[in-house]
């Protein structure tokens, strides 16, 4: 394979070459050069080309890509051989393509392969684009992604205006392949921003007439192509245009706007409006270029015009866009929302409800729509009520959204869509009927409805209207219709509006009026939790913890939740067949225990009950749960009564901890082993002392003296051989847990220079043999337990361990390795025939 | 000709991330949504942003629906739903409903063990998707909503495995995801019904192979890890949680009972009771055998395979041992390889493929000096095996589904593109696909007319349609048999009699005294005028049309003389 062109020159090139690319790398790149370009070995793995395009991209990011041809002419070798006439895999034509593009980003490499025609032979006629690889897909894109990474410089324009690329670019926004197409539609961005970087950016006022030739190329062409009847070649100018405006605010696109804006106007005359979607994400783009919007005098009118042109469903997107600008007229705002609101102004009426409401929500006081021509089918329905009320729900926190915020009449319509949807409704119209024949049993607007509901919950509304609310929610949450996503999403909207309930001055507790609610829901959640879907098992358990940790000190909740079927029916499910459920009923139980509120054999609601303890309980899942969520749910509940001095552990924190850790170190699951970690680091701060928050409603422990000497602070650590699961965590197999015990064991040795003084002078027998076990964790073997270690001994193997060094190479990802360009490299060249016939497989 | 269009996000050609999206009638459905093992950045999921420019995914598409639980189908899943903001409903069957969980959350503790990637789905994100999956069950009809209709039938490949049809209206596509046509040790056959969609995608893996007897694997499978175990060494399998690992380990727990090996095989991270409690509750989806066997002892209740400890592998002797991840690129797999490999009386098989830059690629390939973290170099004296217990359809297994469900047109997906250039030519050379207009062709259908217009449709279109309500036509014949005793008692005959001879279907005694096999009834009635014989009536469907005749004959040859 030879190049036939000229060796570059060296100078100035001293001394990088050692930077960009490795010798091992340099000396197996030949091979690889030899490899792709024979037919006969194929790469197996689809994935090396492009990583092996991520490497030459870091290389020529990183450095001169002159001095890497210079350096590896075989890649120049490849780049000349696979021009020659072959059975060449498309995937390697297009694997040069895009790293020939990639090298001659850079002018003076560009310059280089210009001299011996490569370029033109590679990305003109005379190349693939003229050939049968040209059918290829994959030719295609790489062809695209080539001169995506050469267009760079002035050079590369005047390249691409000779060789006719721009037309065969305009040709391929109509690939049959999306990506193709798509990709073509970035490159002539990509173009027409470099085309103008240089003269229209220091001359603003310049016309479309003066700019250079292959500008002026492009915008013929998005002229012609928005001029057309063919609504494909509009969708690709529409696109291209809202790319350029969206990425570009240079002055030239003020120009370019100018000249095209009465086109794009013009589509608005046409009946249907052709390419909507697109053009309304064009006049978005515009509208938030500062550039544009400033300076465009019939911006806001065109928006106006669009707005009342489209569809209720096209004009949605376009409406919400408007009220998400920062700056925009008042008129065309209060416009935009009317049309955001229609669906559900058209609801109210429908319904019948107050004509006050109605004001409100239609502030234009235009013709009312009515049922039928704005819903007149189930599936149009459905539809745009689905996108109307998430449209409402972005908007709804966002500081720009309209002001006065309508939150009673948006209330209002929702809770009315939502009996629409549960057949509670019995409107009286005929159009009311209609749309209760569309929405009933409708899960997709229930599930929209609830969240936007949800959303509400940040506003106020008036009493009557939010006890409407409770209503509904609480309707949901009862009817057995409820499908398990709707149900969640139930829990989750009543969860938000109990927490907006203004509490009682005072006593924070819940408002009557909220507390009143809570009465009738206790009763429908053990229903809830007894379902026969997991799904809805575990949503009422997370509603639970929720409401636990939020309302679980207070004595109205205490009393009503103590008088359910609940913290028993919870305790229950700890025994649950789904792995899911049983990790939310450990969280659960956690929380009511943590509170106070477990039913505990000795309470005088269960005399004589015979209960197993929930310490003892929850140790048993933690050392028999086949599955890691309950495990690790477990754990997560441990180490926050250990933190919190929960009254169980407060006891015998020392045995508590032991048996925790003893189990937590033998799982399976990596997770469990570093919250097993995690729990030692909270006993080791209490130990020494650092000061942590109590929970309030916690059994305080005794506050412990300071240990006055550092043999007499770590004994209890000792005791709790916490020493020996740490020092095993430092060789496991799963880096994160190795990562936790090295972080811990830094803390500590931080800790103990505290105390000052050399103290760590164990007997030199005993600290040599720790030393040896932990030579042997590190070689892999498991070897015997250490047993009790002397407090003496741990410091002073703490002191000799290089913990800075393990955490440093812990800290790099442990695929490094086989990430690594000389990995790659290795593995392609020696798969090349070693893999058979069915290497492609599923996992 | 109804315009159907199908934009693959990923696998279109090449294998992995199967993401394709299908549009049809005005409807938009996502068939499958996985990942690529192969990368570790944003390439690892399908380019989403093609559908996410057309407003909120959850207005866009209609429903997403997952073929099976393997991660190139599945592993995106809780990206889009919870990352990417997907919040409409998922379907797939039980058994994928149950055991995708578990895979998703091998794989994403492997990327945030191995890589440390921070900004990945959390437990808590892939249980709140699962919670939006609904679970279907096999030939059932899940209306999504008024006008778009699902079926799923049964695919082989792997448990819980299922092929779509997907129905708008009149038309339809079939989407097969990954599937078998023939049944191995613990799955049966894909099987569809004469469905004739508009199009029918089908996967193409081995588009122009046909594989040779499994029997032939297995056999050879089976010889390589007694070889290793009798000369002392100890043989390490890589497998991912679930799936070819349960085939494997039936397939040598009834190697080691008929050999009556000793050595101990050991199964990782407490995935036997996993396996063994979905193969229990997903029993109706495993082959006839399993089924059958399942009565008298569960063929998963292994008695040689026990639960694997990390100190078992310094244990002198030798082992098998069935670990993950199966391509050697973490945790404990990895783990006993580096303890192993040095010696070269020991053996690692691996059962899959495995993406470049795992420790299992670079084996595969014949690499023997691995660079191990922190410049170490670990020398490969064991043997590597590599053997593919992939359980895709060959050239003749596709071509015989094509046969099966009589589409329009086929569509090649998850394959390479050179190969599915041959199997197009055939498929066309057979099934003659392109239209033809000289040559007459067979249309099935039920002609209607409305408003004017005359139209052939399917008859559950039809009846759609015009508000009919549907009809079952069922097949009698009337069947005399001497047989002095009761009608109960001669029912009772009966029932023992087919129940010996049919073992291969559901064949029942119903309480009202009549006996079913399959949709075939028969009711035993006294004869009007010869009290000594009985008059069987017996009626099938069409589908049974096949059964109904041959049990028929079958019961004219009469009943077997009762033991006395």
């Amino acid at each position: 394979m030879t190049s036939g062109l000229p060796v570059p020159s060296q100078v100035g090139h001293a001394g990088i070459s050692s930077l960009i690319m490795d010798p091992e790398c340099s000396q197996l790149l030949p091979a690889l050069c030899s490899v792709l370009a024979d037919p006969r070995q194929p790469v197996a793995d689809d994935t090396c080309l492009e990583k092996l395009l991520d490497w030459f991209k870091t290389i020529t990011e990183a450095g001169s890509s002159l001095l890497l041809l210079q350096e590896n002419p075989c890649l120049l070798g490849l780049l000349c051989h696979v021009l020659k006439p072959q059975d060449l895999s498309p995937r390697v034509l297009s694997f040069s393509l895009r790293l020939a593009g990639m090298l001659a980003a850079q002018e003076d490499c560009f310059q280089y392969l210009q001299q011996g025609e490569l370029l033109p032979r590679l990305f003109g006629e005379a190349g693939p684009l003229g050939g049968a690889a040209w059918t290829a897909p994959s030719v295609r894109s790489g062809w695209i992604q080539g001169l995506r990474s050469l267009a760079r410089h002035p050079s590369a324009l005047c390249f691409l205006a000779d060789c006719g690329a721009v037309d065969t670019i305009f040709s391929l926004q109509g690939d049959s392949s999306l990506f193709v197409a798509s990709a073509a539609g970035q490159l002539l961005v990509h173009i027409l921003g470099l085309s103008l970087q240089g003269p229209a950016e220091g001359h603003p006022g310049l016309q479309t007439g003066d700019w250079p030739v292959c500008a002026q190329k492009i915008v013929s062409h998005i002229e012609e192509s928005l001029r057309s009847a063919a609504t494909p070649q509009i969708t690709q100018a529409l696109n291209v245009l809202t790319t350029t405006f969206g990425h570009c605010h240079d002055p030239w696109t003020q120009v370019l706007w100018g000249r095209l804006s009465p086109l794009v106007a013009c589509l608005l005359e046409k009946d249907p409006v052709p390419a909507a979607h697109s053009l309304v994400d064009l006049l978005l783009s515009v509208a938030r270029s500062p550039v544009l919007s400033s300076s465009s005098s019939g911006l806001w009118e065109t928006l106006a015009q669009t707005l009342s042109h489209l569809s209720p469903t096209q004009a949605g997107p376009l409406a919400l866009g408007i009220l998400k600008l920062q700056e925009c007229p008042q008129v065309l705002r209060a416009q935009a929302f009317a049309v955001l609101l229609q669906p559900l102004t058209c609801v109210l009426e429908a319904t019948a409800q107050a004509p006050g409401l109605l004001d409100s929500l239609d502030g234009t006081g235009g013709a009312s729509v009515t049922v039928d021509t704005l819903l007149p089918s189930k599936a149009a329905c459905v539809g745009l009520l689905c996108r109307t009320l998430a449209h409402l729900e972005l908007l709804q926190p966002l500081p720009q959204r309209p002001s006065p915020w309508p939150q009673a009449p948006l209330l209002g319509a929702t809770v009315t869509i939502l009996r629409l949807c549960s057949g509670s409704a019995t409107p009286t119209s005929d159009a009311g009927g209609h749309l209760c024949a569309f929405l009933v049993g409708c899960v997709r607007v229930q599930r929209a409805a609830l969240d936007f509901l949800g959303t509400l919950s940040q506003g106020t509304g008036p009493r009557e209207l939010v006890t409407q609310v409770f209503a509904v929610l609480l309707e949901y949450l009862t009817s057995p219709d409820s499908s398990p996503t709707v149900l969640k999403k139930a829990f989750q909207a009543t969860f938000r509006w109990l927490q907006s309930s203004p509490e009682t001055p005072g006593c924070s507790d819940l408002d009557p009026h909220a507390h009143l609610f809570l009465r009738e829901l206790l009763p429908v959640l053990p229903k809830r939790l007894c379902s026969p879907c997991w799904e809805v098992r575990d949503s009422g358990l997370e509603f639970l913890t929720q409401m636990i940790g939020r309302w679980g000190g207070q004595a109205g909740f205490r009393r009503a939740l103590l008088a359910s079927e609940v913290p028993e029916l919870t305790e229950q499910l700890l025994r649950d067949p789904e792995s899911y459920v049983r990790a939310s009923a450990v969280a659960a139980m956690g929380q009511l225990s943590s509170q106070g509120l477990r039913v505990t054999p000795a309470s005088p609601e269960h005399p004589g009950g015979q209960q197993k303890s929930l310490l003892a309980e929850l140790l048993h899942i933690l050392s028999t749960d086949s599955e890691g969520f309950p495990r690790r749910a477990v754990m997560h509940v441990f180490t926050q009564w250990l933190r919190d001095g929960h009254a169980d552990v407060a006891g015998d924190t020392e045995r508590f901890v032991a048996r925790v850790l003893q189990v937590a170190s033998q799982d399976l699951d990596w997770e469990v082993r570093a919250q097993g970690l995690e729990l030692a680091l909270v006993f080791l701060e209490q130990t020494l002392g650092r000061p942590s928050s109590h929970c309030p409603y916690a059994v305080t422990p005794p506050v412990a003296a300071p240990p006055s000497s550092l043999a007499q602070a770590l004994r209890p650590l000792c005791r709790v051989q916490l020493f020996e699961f740490a020092f095993r965590a430092l060789f496991d197999c799963d880096r994160p847990v190795a990562q936790k015990s090295c972080d811990l064991l830094l803390f500590l040795r931080a800790q103990t220079a505290s105390y000052g003084g050399p103290q760590g002078s164990g007997s030199v027998p005993e600290v040599a043999s720790v030393e040896a076990a932990l030579q042997r964790w590190q070689a892999g073997d498991q070897g015997q337990p250490l047993g009790y270690l002397e407090p003496e001994v741990v410091v002073a193997v703490l002191r000799s361990m290089d913990l800075e060094g393990l955490r440093g190479a812990l800290a790099e990802s442990s695929d490094r390795v086989e990430k690594s360009p000389q990995s790659l490299l290795q593995d392609v060249l020696a798969t090349v025939g070693a893999l058979g016939e069915d290497e492609a497989d599923c996992y | 000709m109804p315009e159907i269009r199908v934009t693959p996000l990923g696998a279109g050609q090449d294998v992995g991330r199967s993401c394709i999206l299908v549009s049809i009638g005005g409807k938009n459905v996502m068939l499958d949504c996985g990942m690529h093992m192969g990368f570790n950045d944003d390439r690892r999921f399908p380019d989403f942003s093609y559908i996410t420019r057309n407003g909120r995914l959850t207005d866009f598409l209609d429903c997403v629906i997952i073929s099976h639980f393997h991660l190139d189908h599945c592993g995106a899943l809780p990206y889009f739903s919870e990352m990417v903001g997907y919040d409409g409903p998922i379907y797939m069957t039980h058994p994928t409903q149950a055991i995708c969980p578990i895979l998703l959350e091998d794989y994403r503790k492997i990327a945030v063990d191995k890589k440390g990637e921070a900004n990945f789905f959390t437990s808590q994100m892939i249980k709140d998707c699962m919670k939006k999956v609904v679970a279907v069950h096999l030939h059932q009809t899940v209306q999504v909503d008024d006008e778009l209709e699902i079926k799923a039938y049964y695919a082989g490949h792997v448990l819980g495995a299922a092929m779509f049809q997907i129905k708008v209206g009149s038309e339809s596509v079939v989407y097969t995801g990954d599937y078998n046509m023939t049944p191995d040790r613990h799955l049966g056959a894909a099987w569809i019904d004469k469905c004739r969609p508009n199009l029918l995608i089908t996967e193409s893996t081995y588009a122009t192979t046909i594989r040779d007897s499994k029997r032939c694997r297995e056999r050879d499978f089976l010889k390589k890890v007694h070889e290793a175990v009798e000369r002392g060494g100890k043989v390490l399998i890589p497998v991912f949680a679930l799936g070819r690992a349960q085939e494997l380990c039936i397939l040598l727990e009834t190697f080691w009972e008929r050999m009556n090996l000793k050595a101990p095989i050991y199964f990782s991270t407490g995935l036997t009771e996993k396996a063994n409690h979905y193969y229990k509750l997903f029993i109706t989806w495993t082959n006839q055998k399993i089924r059958k066997t399942f009565v008298q002892r569960n063929m998963f209740e292994f008695k040689h395979i026990k639960a694997f400890d990390r100190a078992f592998a310094d244990n002198p002797g030798p082992m098998v041992v069935f670990a993950t991840p199966g391509m050697l690129h973490a945790g404990q797999s990895l783990q006993i390889f580096r303890k192993w490999a040095g010696n070269e009386k020991n053996m690692v098989i691996m059962p899959g493929y495995c993406v470049q830059g795992t420790v299992g690629h670079k084996i595969l390939s014949g690499q023997r000096k691995l660079e191990m973290e922190g410049r170490q170099v670990l020398e490969v004296k064991m043997q590597v095996e590599y053997m593919s217990f992939s359980a895709h359809a060959d050239a003749k297994g596709i071509m015989q589904l094509v046969g099966q469900a009589e589409p329009e047109s086929v569509l090649l997906v998850h394959g390479e593109a050179k190969k599915m250039e041959f199997l197009k030519q055939k498929i066309e050379q057979e099934f003659r696909l392109l239209p033809d207009a000289k040559k007459p062709r067979l249309l099935h259908g039920t002609l209607i007319m409305k408003d004017s217009n005359f139209r052939l449709v399917s008859s559950e279109q039809a009846l759609k349609e015009l508000g009919l309500a549907e009809h079952q036509l069922r097949f009698t014949c009337r069947v005399h048999l001497h047989d002095p005793r009761k009608e109960q008692e001669t029912a009772m005959r009966v029932y023992s009699h087919l129940k010996s001879v049919l073992k291969e279907h559901c064949v029942q005694h119903l309480p009202d005294g009549s006996v079913t096999v399959e949709s075939i009834l028969i009711q035993a009635a006294a004869h009007s005028e010869d009290p000594g014989t009985k008059v069987l009536l017996v009626s099938w469907t069409y589908q049974d049309e096949e059964l109904g005749s041959h049990l028929t004959s079958l019961l004219k040859k009469g009943l077997p003389q009762a033991a006395s």
